[in-house]
């Protein structure tokens, strides 16, 4: 009785977790096989032949092009600002306490919780009141407030994982506070910040609600093009673009993989907000 | 000495927090003020910005209406659905993964669904919109159901759907933690006491994994509410949601003042999800601490 109870428990559960997984992977799968497509139309899966046509169209179109350049080059930077902003913030956190100290964390990872499009919708109207129309530097804006809670919450999870101990033994070896931070304190948080600069780069590469708002015709990320796209005509180009951001990813969990390890992911309670 | 190391530990404060204060006081207090005095200027069609005339209630009030609630209706109701599916179908598949045993095996699988946690939304949506397109295989969908393929009902399926690829993920992964540190011996107690293994299950894994899952369902649901790129292209212009109504009022309508109220409501709606659900779970786990 106990037994046949289990045993039918343990079918259901392989079989629910067999349909999770066919259910994330087959329409990438799709995606993926459909972007070699020969054919040059739109028809039914499976493609009898395949080829590069497009990615050939992809890689030669300028509308593309464009938004993938500007997405790589707004994401690299803004990740770079708030690396700056979030590891310095977090060091003046984790040693001192002032007044406003949990505002400001509050504030640092509110833009976690708030929708992108109010994020977005705010941003453009306070630029335009303030006289920024300029989309790349509405983008900037947008993209390094998207940015700020990664670099900071994993450089705060880094240092406070560091024993206060190992500054104190380094001052009483007549280091001053300076020299502890630079290479006490910083090399051992090098693993938090760097996993931090990941996570902001990724999602900020990700953004398509804030960006939306931000862009302007001559200024644009590539999944807001993507975006335009599918709204206007849904043919596969937009497919191997689909592909080219999955290729990204991979790229991106390696080398998360290869400087942070994957388990430490779990740990850090980090997920995209 | 000490004087003069205050001071010098205050310029150091000041350098160290100064940019970021800047930064967040400039992308994102000012910003939200500016939204928050917009929502009350009135608003005359084809004129763009406020007109500096009187403050007003109307583009709240306009909210109350019928239309407007249903897109609030549907958000936090297709939201609800599909945050609540996501925890059900992750819960299962992070045992799996919990308790896997052998080392390769488990790092194929955290691999796989950090990869699907950062896969790009874009790549997401098209996939799926494709996968139920007259070309791909699951199109039938709507045949089964007995429903049109441009139906209301498929629309929700599908940003349903969608939803559920974002949010299985994470919720997976945030259950790994919790379900890996359950210690293994107090399953086999259980079950050496005559409890038979799903019981078991029911009574051990689930309550010292329920705070977890909670924080997985309301992380799931904070990102459901706020989706935008899923519901507006699998809802296909029948399932809108409110960041969607947010858009429109900005692009077609150029109602500022407009968005800016639902964008304030919106706003509101989430903090109180987040933090009413966040302090309700800390009461559940200190009763259950008690």
């Amino acid at each position: 009785m106990k037994r046949l109870s289990d045993d039918l428990m343990s079918i259901l559960v392989r079989i629910l977790i067999g349909a999770c997984f066919f259910f994330l992977l087959a329409p990438l799968a799709i995606a993926v096989v459909m972007s070699f497509d020969a054919r040059p139309y739109l028809a039914a899966f499976p493609p009898p032949s395949l080829s590069w046509r497009w990615y050939d169209e992809f890689f030669s179109s300028d509308y593309y092009l464009k938004g993938l350049w500007l997405s790589i080059l707004v994401s690299g930077l803004s990740t770079a600002i708030a690396m700056v902003s979030g590891v310095s913030m977090a060091v003046l956190v984790d040693r001192t306490y002032f007044p406003g100290r949990s505002l400001i964390v509050s504030l640092f990872m509110a833009p976690l919780v708030i929708p992108g499009v109010v994020i977005g919708f705010a941003l453009l109207l306070f630029l335009s009141k303030i006289g920024i129309y300029d989309g790349f530097w509405r983008l900037m804006a947008g993209h390094i407030l998207v940015a700020m809670p990664y670099t900071f919450r994993t450089t705060l999870v880094g240092l406070a994982s560091i024993p206060r101990s190992y500054a104190e033994a380094a001052m009483s070896l007549g280091a001053n506070e300076r020299q502890v931070f630079w290479t006490v304190t910083l090399p051992l948080a090098k693993t938090g910040i760097t996993a931090g600069a990941i996570f902001a780069f990724a999602f900020s590469l990700d953004d398509a609600s804030l960006s939306m708002f931000l862009s302007d015709p001559k200024s644009y990320t590539l999944p807001v093009a993507m975006l335009s796209m599918m709204r206007a005509d849904f043919n596969l180009t937009i497919a191997a673009a689909a592909v080219v951001l999955l290729a990204l990813t991979v790229i991106i969990i390696i080398l998360l993989d290869l400087t942070v390890g994957l388990e430490r992911v779990l740990g850090q309670g980090l997920y995209r907000g | 000495m000490r004087v003069q190391r205050r001071t010098k530990s205050r310029t150091g404060a000041l350098v160290l927090g100064a940019p970021s204060a800047v930064l967040l006081v400039v992308l994102l207090v000012l910003p939200l003020l500016t939204i928050a005095r917009e929502s009350f200027e009135p608003f005359y069609a084809g004129r763009i910005g406020s007109t500096g005339g009187g403050l007003t209630l109307a583009n709240y009030a306009q909210l109350l209406s019928p239309t407007y609630l249903l897109y609030f209706y549907d958000t936090f109701r297709i939201g609800l659905i599909a945050s609540i599916l996501s925890v059900l179908i992750a819960y299962p598949v992070a045992y799996m993964i919990a308790t896997q045993t052998r080392p390769l095996r488990r790092k194929i699988y955290l691999t796989l669904f950090v990869t699907l946690m950062f896969l790009s939304v874009l790549a997401r949506v098209y996939s799926i919109a494709l996968t139920f397109s007259p070309i791909g295989f699951l199109h039938p969908l709507a045949g089964w159901l007995g429903v049109s393929p441009n139906s209301y009902t498929i629309a929700q399926v599908l940003v349903v759907l969608g939803l559920m690829h974002l949010i299985i993920p994470i919720a997976t992964l945030t259950l790994i933690g919790a379900l890996q540190n359950i210690n293994p011996r107090l399953l086999e107690a259980a079950q050496s006491l005559g409890c038979p293994k799903w019981r078991a299950h029911l009574s051990v894994t689930l309550p010292l994994s329920a705070p977890s899952a909670v924080s997985a369902f309301v992380i799931g649901y904070a990102l459901c509410v706020s989706a935008f790129v899923i519901p507006m292209i699998l809802g296909k212009g029948r399932v809108l949601f409110v960041s969607n109504l947010v858009f429109n009022r900005f692009s077609e309508i150029a109602n500022f003042p407009g968005g800016s109220a639902i964008a304030i409501v919106l706003l509101m709606a989430m903090l109180v999800l987040v933090w009413g659900i966040s302090a309700g779970l800390h009461r559940l786990a200190n009763a259950g601490g008690r």
